[in-house]
């Protein structure tokens, strides 16, 4: 893919660009409807349940049957909303969960933009979402929904702090901000970066689920007491846009966590070697998504001021102290 | 016709246009929609002159966190909030004069403007490394100082809000 950004854009370079985002679109379109599925069907077997398992064999068909559905609903607008930020709301918190999957390396060779900032691209676009978010929930002029998405606000960009901040730790020990540099540089170490910033790990971690506002973080939709976030209003394919959002950036923070603590598509020994990078890649990748949904089943969920303390207090001088450590090691080893 | 210039149009349009449709909504919250808008589109050209950290932080700083700090202010009042405060008679006039007086000494100075006969070349070079060694070897002062600001801006921006909650 590199190097075709380097030549200049014809209209055969052009159909190639296009084509190529349509078939990661295609890929993570498929993971979404997949990741639903098995979802559903882990969290009905760790409560002693089948899961779906009606439509088409084993139920597989069952999220695609659930996208048909909202898909083919009435697309209602309340009439006090207002109209053309309801609208735009699910594409803004969209696009920026697509968009930040340009400069995901999967492999060495299969990645999309080889950018230099490619982290601190990843960080930044995402934070786009949190726009996405507030204008969907004050547009919809609805006090429970303008409550969520405040609650959605303060709990992003409460977490997204000591999500950048535990991540310095592996920039300090690259000295580059590139993913594809960061994966090399775990080749050269001969170890994953989860091992030496072990710290840096866990608070990543902690952090990324509560940007997912998956469990024990998800009290921006807490489905059993509130009445949803700040998609209160939103039904059919709007509502399946903010669900989508969600669920590719679930996709999104499986990847980054993969490339930046578990060695990207490094295999784990050496004799191993043989086996496609794209295989460990997806290997890791399968591990985490499982690990996301497997808390969702097993943790009660935090209360506000726990959540918010819990990040201010506790993580970010963690991530403080990680930093420091960090910088202290490398410049005395 | 390259990428490039293509790449170029699109960032320009969305940039002014966000610019204009700002001043032109009635709606304060869909101003500042707009404005994001500007935000990303400026973010955009500077990649197109391959700054692109300059690029990302501005995305990171302005599109992201002033953007959502606006709306954050003007959600959590009215809800309906309008601007209608179109001032009648002699101050339209002098409002235009001004913004013509503006315009012609920002023309001039751009026309006169001196740019150096020598292009400088980024390409090959990283981006983000370059920035951080002149910041920590030629700026360093400059950077602590602007530290300092920051942190003494956070300092009184705590004890205002902890004043007000105590008069309550």
């Amino acid at each position: 893919m590199g190097a075709y950004l380097e030549q200049s854009l014809g209209w055969q370079n052009g159909f190639i660009f296009v084509l190529s985002a349509v078939i990661l679109l295609a890929i993570v379109l498929g993971f979404v409807t997949y990741s639903i599925y098995f979802q559903r069907k882990i969290l009905g077997w760790m409560q002693l349940r089948i899961g779906p398992n009606r439509v088409g064999p084993f139920g597989l068909l069952q999220t695609v049957a659930d996208v048909l559905k909202l898909l083919l609903k009435e697309d209602i607008i309340p009439k006090a909303a207002d109209k053309p930020l309801f609208i735009l709301a699910p594409v803004l918190a969209f696009m920026p969960a697509f968009a930040v999957l340009a400069v995901m390396p999967f492999t060495e060779s299969l990645h999309f933009a080889d950018l230099g900032v490619g982290l601190l691209y990843y960080i930044a676009i995402s934070g786009i979402t949190v726009l996405g978010v507030v204008t969907g929930g004050w547009a919809s002029n609805n006090k429970w929904a303008l409550i969520g998405a405040m609650r959605s606000a303060a709990q992003m960009i409460s977490y997204e702090i000591p999500l950048v901040l535990s991540v310095v730790g592996v920039i300090l020990m690259t000295g580059s901000l590139n993913l594809i540099d960061i994966v090399e540089k775990q080749k050269e170490m001969g170890m994953w970066f989860f091992i030496p910033q072990f710290l840096g790990f866990v608070i990543f971690i902690i952090a990324q689920l509560a940007e997912l506002s998956r469990t024990p973080f998800d009290l921006t939709e807490a489905e059993s007491e509130l009445i949803s976030g700040y998609h209160v209003e939103y039904s059919g394919f709007r509502w399946a846009f903010f669900m989508l959002a969600e669920y590719v950036y679930i996709f999104a923070m499986a990847s980054l966590t993969t490339v930046l603590f578990l060695g990207g598509w490094l295999p784990p020994f050496e004799f191993l070697g043989f086996i496609p990078g794209i295989v460990w890649f997806a290997i890791k990748f399968c591990a985490i998504v499982f690990f996301i949904f497997w808390l969702q089943a097993t943790f009660p969920r935090m209360r506000v001021d726990q959540l918010m303390q819990m990040g201010w207090k506790v993580l970010l001088p963690l991530a403080l102290v990680n930093i420091l450590i960090t910088a202290v090691l490398k410049t005395v080893l | 016709m390259s990428g490039e210039f293509i790449a170029f149009f699109v960032l320009a349009l969305l940039t002014i246009g966000g610019a204009v449709f700002m001043i032109s909504f009635t709606r304060v919250v869909h101003m500042v929609v707009a404005l994001a808008f500007t935000f990303l589109g400026i973010a955009g050209l500077y990649v197109l002159l391959e700054a692109e950290f300059v690029g990302v932080t501005q995305v990171l700083v302005y599109s992201g966190a002033i953007s959502i700090l606006m709306l954050f202010g003007i959600m959590l009042t009215r809800h309906d909030a309008t601007e209608v405060t179109e001032r009648k008679g002699p101050f339209k006039y002098i409002a235009f004069a001004g913004i013509a007086v503006f315009f012609i000494v920002a023309f001039l100075g751009i026309q006169s403007a001196h740019w150096g006969d020598q292009q400088a070349d980024f390409t090959k070079q990283n981006n983000v490394k370059e920035i951080g060694i002149q910041l920590f070897t030629h700026y360093v002062i400059p950077f602590e100082a602007v530290s300092v600001l920051l942190l003494v801006a956070l300092v009184g921006a705590i004890i205002l809000a902890k004043k007000e909650a105590e008069d309550e």
